[in-house]
């Protein structure tokens, strides 16, 4: 049962990933007329169509980690203590912190992208704020699947 | 009122009231915390929920504090919402409209002040 949630967690993740990479392609660097290239394509995409996306697949992840949280607490974080690997454990806390923080901008989030048209600062920040939380998230998730294979 | 009346403002807030609390909450939280930064504490190892700071032992196993600075934060984030509801909008919408992002980023790195220590022993916090 945990198993197969951790990995449901990590592959909602990774269209997490996909999507608020091409929301911030598009925001940040969008495709100019007559290029079509593979990566002006990833670039070339309405970025207000992904929000709806990603908020969902960030509370459905958000909620299964939490769900996942206690496991951790129990049998994954004391050993990595008893092995002095506070490097993974820093990297978890610094997870946790990012997943909390950014559930409560969601609801901002939507609303400057989704209902606004003023304020296009804030919305380059926001997008920018839950891409790095977003791929730190997942890297740092996948260090910590993996972190015997560190050691 | 409208949603647009609300959200302009509210949403912002909260996000801005909920940062403001955790990142302090997560870092002043420890065992003889005087202030009872979670609203509650969870004992997965025994499955027992107890309300504010209670510390872990070899008994009842590790607390998670997560779970309960969420809850607090939450509630702080809707005071803030229902504060920012009460000022006039016209003078403030801009204003949180730069707090909405400017306020996380502070968050990150007031804790990451905190979080240094798991990578860095000797760390002492500023």
């Amino acid at each position: 049962m945990i198993t197969a949630l951790l990995i449901i967690h990590g592959v909602i993740a990774v269209f997490l990933i996909g999507a608020i990479t091409h929301q911030t392609l598009g925001t940040f660097w969008p495709r100019r007329p007559g290029q079509v290239d593979f990566v002006a394509n990833a670039r070339g995409i309405r970025p207000q169509v992904y929000v709806d996306t990603i908020i969902i697949l960030y509370i459905v992840t958000f909620f299964i980690g939490a769900f996942l949280y206690p496991t951790y607490r129990v049998y994954v974080r004391p050993p990595l203590q008893d092995l002095q690997l506070t490097y993974a454990i820093g990297l978890f806390e610094i997870k946790e912190n990012f997943a909390a923080i950014g559930l409560a901008t969601l609801p901002s989030y939507w609303w400057f992208w989704k209902k606004t048209n003023e304020y296009p600062t804030t919305r380059k920040a926001l997008t920018a704020i839950f891409f790095g939380i977003i791929w730190y998230n997942f890297i740092a998730g996948h260090i910590l699947n993996n972190v015997r294979g560190f050691t | 009122m409208t949603l647009e009346k609300i959200a302009t403002r509210a949403f912002p807030a909260f996000a801005v009231g909920f940062a403001l609390y955790y990142a302090p909450a997560y870092s002043f939280t420890g065992a003889n915390s005087a202030f009872s930064w979670p609203l509650f504490t969870y004992f997965p190892a025994i499955d027992r929920w107890n309300w504010a700071l209670v510390p872990g032992n070899d008994n009842i196993g590790p607390p998670m504090w997560w779970y309960g600075w969420i809850v607090s934060a939450v509630i702080v984030g809707l005071i803030f919402a229902v504060i920012a509801m009460l000022l006039p909008e016209r003078a403030t919408a801009k204003m949180w409209s730069v707090l909405v992002w400017v306020v996380p980023i502070v968050a990150f790195v007031f804790l990451a002040n905190w979080e240094l220590v798991w990578f860095f022993p000797t760390w002492k916090p500023l």
